[in-house]
């Protein structure tokens, strides 16, 4: 019998194939949609892991409410710093491999005859590549260990402070000393942990040179032993609060900790993704059950012919039911391979014209993901053809002898 | 009952369709008793009930008051699925308009009742192709209804109407729609059927062919007389 229903419902669906397919491009979009902002989603969970990962050793220390994606921007200006013995306090705590700083202050940026009051960064070479990676430059280079009177700068310092732009290799005064630059960043506007548009990146020595200062705005400190990263940082924040006599003066922020918050943030905005995508798929059960009932009213005689010859309400039903499976499965199968083309067709668009550090997302389909697409097409069916199968199996069988 | 060898006995059947001023009432207290292995011929002008009549002896519609037996068994009383079951073991109808399911082949038409019967696959195919064989038209096992002429789509039917072995056939003008000589063509193979020793009931307008058959009942206005 199973068979019968199989061959009737797969009959009829090519019997009516441009409303069937039309019925069943509902059921694939809603399915696309789900199956590829899944793939995204679990892609930018998987590189944004893999890039903190690699960093995991790494603790990032700055005056404030700490490192976080909320608090957009590493360049908020505050009156307080870390001083040298907050360094070499930190630098005494056992398990610690490196520390280094990074220096903040205030200049005045020359160039094309204009004057701009900008915030000036002091940092070593060897971290400058760490936290601001060659991927995000636009042109030119990071400093290099002895390089000296060069700077790197943001892509709104470049292009958007003066008149004129300026280029690599472009000199400019800093508090009346002569600079080359050495790099533009790219644009990065939102988003991105930290933004370098406005950011002016210059050796530790250079920085004190012009600014007479040694203003100590966040240290990075390495550990040797990734699984005391997360005691040393609160070893490190006790110790610092303890100089400064306040339990909130500093904050040392781990990437683990950083990447939590991150996947938090991408699991909030997959699932409301994946719930507007759902919407489609309401939208599409409508269609199945608007198509199933208009099936249903053209086959009343069909429907009555098959109940005169002795079928049941039940084989009535199952071929009806049997038929909203078809559509939904073959939507649903046809919507996962759309995801699974449609999903790495985004994430390499994105890649182009994204900000640079997209260019290594990749889509990750996984096993549940297709699983959970087919059972919830396979539901999408059963459910939305219950009511026409009802309406089908409660006909009597004199319709097959009345007379249009 | 009564009647040991009877497969049908109707008691006082009435069918009165609508209601108020416009009520129809089609049949009026019908009493009719039918051996096994019978064959008879129904015959009426039109509009006297005959359809009526065959559509409550096929259990395809119930009476309005009334009793029919069928096997002994008061049908009137059954519930849904026991009266497809009826349909599908105790009797086969033939449509005038054959009533064949547009998107299935014959041979896939004649399998069908007996998947309702839950007839293991292989075997339903190797009956369907022998019954379409007996209907002389094994060449056409293959085509849909929209590819065959009415007499080969009502030779079909006959093929279906035989596919479950039922004792009772009933024809609603099986031959109103085919000409003279596939109507006796069609004839001769339900007279077939009737000689294994299934009853045979038809409906026709052709006093001749009626004739052919061992026993005639005529109703008119509702009200059957031999
Ligand atoms: N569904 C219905 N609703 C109302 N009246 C009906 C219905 N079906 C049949 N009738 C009426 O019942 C009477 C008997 O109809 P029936 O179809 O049994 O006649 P018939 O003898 O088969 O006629 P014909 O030879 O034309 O097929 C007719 O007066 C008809 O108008
Ligand atoms: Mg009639």
């Amino acid at each position: 019998m199973f068979k019968d229903n199989f061959n009737l419902a797969f009959k009829n669906i090519r019997a009516r194939l441009s409303r069937s397919l039309l019925t069943l491009l509902g059921i694939a979009i809603g399915i696309m949609a789900i199956i590829s902002l899944m793939g995204i989603g679990e892609g930018m969970n998987v590189a944004v892991t893999g890039e903190l990962n690699s960093l995991s050793d790494t603790i990032l220390v700055n005056v404030g409410e700490g490192f976080s994606i909320f608090s957009r921007g590493s360049i908020d200006s505050t009156d307080e710093y870390l001083t040298e013995r907050d360094i070499s306090d930190i630098e005494r705590i056992i398990g610690i491999k490196e520390v280094t700083t990074q220096l903040v202050g205030g200049g005045i940026l020359r160039f094309n005859g204009e004057d701009k009051a900008v915030t000036l960064t002091g940092i070593d070479s060897d971290i400058m590549q760490i936290q601001y990676s060659y991927e995000n430059l636009e042109e030119g280079t990071l400093l290099q260990a002895n390089d000296q009177n060069k700077i790197v700068i943001g892509y709104k310092v470049a292009y958007d402070y003066f008149d004129r732009e300026i280029s690599v290799d472009g000199k400019v005064l800093i508090n009346g000393k002569k600079f080359f630059v050495s790099g533009i960043f790219g644009k990065q506007g939102m988003g991105g942990i930290t933004s370098t548009d406005d950011i002016i990146l210059l050796s530790p020595r250079d920085f004190e040179k012009v600014t007479g200062e040694s203003n100590i705005y966040s240290a990075t400190v390495t550990v040797y032993d990734v699984a005391n990263v997360e005691n040393i940082a609160l070893e490190i924040e006790r110790v610092i609060n303890e100089n400064h006599g306040d339990d909130d003066f500093a904050s040392a922020t781990t990437m683990s900790s950083i990447l939590a918050s991150i996947q938090m943030v991408l699991g909030i905005i997959q699932t409301v993704l994946v719930a507007i995508a759902s919407i489609a798929l309401v939208v599409a059960s409508i269609g199945i059950m608007n198509t199933m009932l208009t099936s249903v009213m053209e086959r009343t005689r069909e429907i009555g012919i098959m109940k005169a010859i002795g079928a049941t309400n039940k084989d009535i039903m199952v071929t009806f039911i049997m038929e909203g499976m078809l559509l939904s499965i073959t939507g649903g199968l046809i919507g996962i391979l759309l995801g699974v083309f449609g999903s790495k067709g985004v994430t390499a668009v994105l890649g182009n014209i994204g900000p640079s550090g997209s260019a290594n997302l990749e889509p990750v389909i996984s096993l549940f993901a297709v699983v959970l697409a087919v059972g919830v097409s396979m539901v999408v069916g059963v459910f939305s053809s219950l009511y026409p199968a009802w309406k089908a199996a409660k006909m009597s069988p004199i319709e097959a002898v009345r007379y249009e | 009952m009564i009647h040991i060898s009877a497969v049908i006995v109707t008691k006082d059947i009435c069918k009165v369709y609508g209601s108020g001023s416009i009520k129809v009432e089609a049949l009026k207290k019908v009493n009719i008793v039918i051996d096994k292995g019978d064959y008879i011929s129904l015959i009426g002008p039109s509009g006297s009930g005959k359809s009526t009549l065959m559509n409550v002896l096929g259990c395809l519609d119930t009476p309005t008051s009334g009793h029919l037996y069928i096997d002994d068994i008061d049908v009137s009383t059954l519930k849904e699925n026991q009266l497809a079951r009826i349909r599908r073991e105790k009797i086969g109808f033939i449509f005038q308009k054959y009533n064949l399911i547009p998107t299935l082949t014959a041979l896939e038409n004649v399998a069908l009742v007996m998947g309702f019967a839950g007839v293991e696959n292989k075997k339903r195919i190797i009956r369907a192709k022998d019954l379409l064989g007996q209907v002389g038209l094994s060449h056409r096992i293959h085509h849909k209804p929209s590819e065959m002429s009415g007499g080969e789509q009502q030779r079909v039917a006959i093929a279906r109407s035989l596919a479950n072995n039922p004792s009772i056939i009933l024809g609603d003008e099986p031959t109103g729609n085919v000409d003279t000589k596939s109507g006796i063509a069609i004839l001769k193979i339900l007279e077939n059927i009737n000689e294994l020793g299934n009853t045979v009931i038809i409906v026709t307008h052709n006093l001749d062919l009626a004739k052919r058959a061992k026993r005639m009942i005529s109703i008119q206005d509702g009200i059957v007389s031999e």
